[in-house]
């Protein structure tokens, strides 16, 4: 445990020294700030908008930020040899890892708390009252972004950095539409031809499912067997692509 | 170096030439016969896909757009395909409120073809009730348009009751409905009271309440007239006079008891016209 904290902190300083967070973060807040002149232009309900821009920007951004770091992820360890210092040391390779993964994550969650917290006081500031439960819509897009760095994990073992930014990206908006493929289940005619979309549906993930925006902004109720099992299907998915990594990674060849 | 101010100053040429083209094209008015901006507007489905799961996001875009591209006068056809748009941004996202209310506001506007920009509203209306049940504002907001901007009584009795009957309403709806149905369904004095009367119960404001007892008060005091006045006609065909008080007519045997309004105060007997009037007024305070 010691080692994947230690390579976790050490990953998470590293992500905060790249200037690229900090223009994410600043991105970010002139978008939000920027909601509010999206707010003037509408007739009615202006904080709708801004919860709307506000929520989407915070989970592009952090999307943005998975993608274009996992293609740094192991690559630059690699690239400047630190990496065979690291595992020459009393490391295991998944150690080193889940360290890496757990950095990086870390890195994205604290943004999603700066964000989130920002988005909370803007619509505060704009009229839109207290609303706490944006910190459950904005939980979840960190779930989300679990997933999604596990993937940027797998894949920066499993290619080239530049592939595994273009396919963590991919599964992003897979991710998004996936619940089409189980629509699309139902209307195709083969038995063969559904069983193998439906397992295609399983395998890819259903980023929706950590999807609560509308709730959220709408101010509808969120069954809890929504949220819960919406986090054991991140947890686990999550768990099954560092294992997958882990494994990939225990037998990849660092020269 | 000279070379460097040279290619600067190709550049800030070329830059140039862009930005006068530009407002030069700026300027070229262009037919747009088939609403050729909205003519490729996606399918929901479409948008919904593309948007990443941020169909809110994307209603909120389109709604946005609409409400400039709506405003804008010069654009004599800007109203084709426009319960299109509407429709598009409340699939997008079925709760947008504003959206329905500014939609219907929108295609109210032509003075054109009126009857089918009215079942335009009318639909998108019953789809904001379908999606929002709960809402009674739009259900108001529908009501009033459809009394003030087209005169169709049915219709506006129709979203009022909705609105009057979903729990939580202001109780102003079921007053408003109270004061319609009245005049558009003729509805008797005793169904009116009998309105009235249960109106009141769910009244939670002083407020409420004296507007109903003074609807109440109104009814009874029109429908004691009506009893009234014949009885005072019958008395001056037969006396050649009108009487000065209820209690003749009581000693006469015409009236079981002297008659009285809702607040129980006596009806005046008024000698030019002969005929009974209410004495009392209801006060708001």
């Amino acid at each position: 445990m010691t080692a994947i904290r230690i390579i976790a902190a050490n990953t998470f300083r590293e992500a905060l020294r790249d200037r690229i967070l900090y223009l994410f973060l600043g991105f970010s807040i002139v978008l939000l700030a920027s909601s509010k002149l999206f707010g003037i232009l509408t007739v009615g309900e202006q904080d709708k908008i801004i919860k709307d821009m506000g929520l989407a920007g915070i989970q592009f951004f952090l999307m943005l930020i998975a993608v274009m770091m996992s293609v740094l992820l192991i690559s630059r360890e690699i690239d400047s040899k630190t990496v065979y210092y690291i595992l020459a040391k009393p490391v295991r390779r998944w150690q080193f890892l889940l360290g890496k993964y757990v950095g990086l994550l870390a890195t994205v969650l604290v943004n999603l708390f700066l964000m989130s917290v920002m988005l909370v006081l803007f619509v505060w500031l704009y009229g839109g009252g207290f609303d706490p439960r944006l910190f459950l819509a904005t939980s979840m897009i960190g779930l989300e972004m679990a997933v999604l760095v596990a993937f940027a994990t797998l894949f920066s073992v499993l290619t080239k950095p530049i592939l595994g930014s273009v396919f963590t990206l991919a599964v992003f908006v897979v991710g998004h539409v996936s619940q089409d493929l189980w629509l699309l289940t139902r209307h195709l005619p083969g038995s063969v031809g559904r069983t193998l979309v439906s397992l295609l549906y399983y395998v890819v993930p259903n980023l929706e499912r950590f999807n609560f925006k509308t709730e959220v902004v709408h101010q509808l109720p969120i069954p809890a067997a929504a949220i819960g099992l919406s986090l054991v299907y991140g947890l686990v998915f999550t768990a099954l692509l560092l294992v997958l990594a882990c494994l990939k990674f225990e037998g990849k060849d660092l020269q | 170096m000279k070379r460097v101010w040279v290619t600067l100053l190709v550049v800030a040429l070329l830059l140039a030439g862009t930005v006068v083209a530009e407002r030069a094209l700026q300027r070229v008015e262009r037919p747009d016969p088939l609403g050729r901006k909205l003519l490729y507007l996606p399918s929901a489905d479409m948008l919904r896909l593309a948007s990443l799961g941020n169909a809110g996001l994307t209603a909120d875009i389109l709604y946005l757009w609409s409400i400039q591209y709506y405003a804008q006068y010069g654009l004599n056809d800007r109203f084709l395909y426009l319960e299109t748009v509407f429709d598009l941004i409340t699939d997008l996202d079925p709760l947008y409120h504003d959206a329905y209310r500014v939609g219907a506001l929108i295609i109210q506007l032509p003075n054109t073809d009126e009857e089918i920009h009215k079942k335009a509203v009318i639909r998108l209306f019953d789809k904001a009730l379908r999606n929002m049940p709960g809402n009674h504002e739009i259900a108001e907001a529908a009501a009033w348009d459809m009394y003030i901007r087209y005169r169709d009584m049915a219709n506006a009795l129709r979203y009022l009751k909705v609105a009057a009957e979903i729990p939580g309403s202001p109780h102003r709806l079921k007053r408003f409905l109270g004061a319609w149905s009245e005049d558009e369904e003729g509805w008797s004095f005793e169904n009116s009271i009998s309105y009235w009367v249960e109106v009141r119960e769910t009244a939670k404001t002083d407020y409420d309440r004296a507007v109903c007892e003074k609807q109440i008060y109104r009814l009874v005091a029109s429908r004691d007239e009506d009893l009234l006045n014949p009885v005072l006609e019958d008395w001056t065909a037969r006396y050649g006079r009108c009487p000065d008080r209820w209690e003749s007519l009581v000693e006469a045997g015409w009236l079981g008891a002297v008659p009285v309004d809702y607040f129980g105060q006596s009806y005046r007997i008024l000698p030019e016209s002969c005929s009974a009037m209410a004495t009392e007024s209801v006060r708001f305070d």
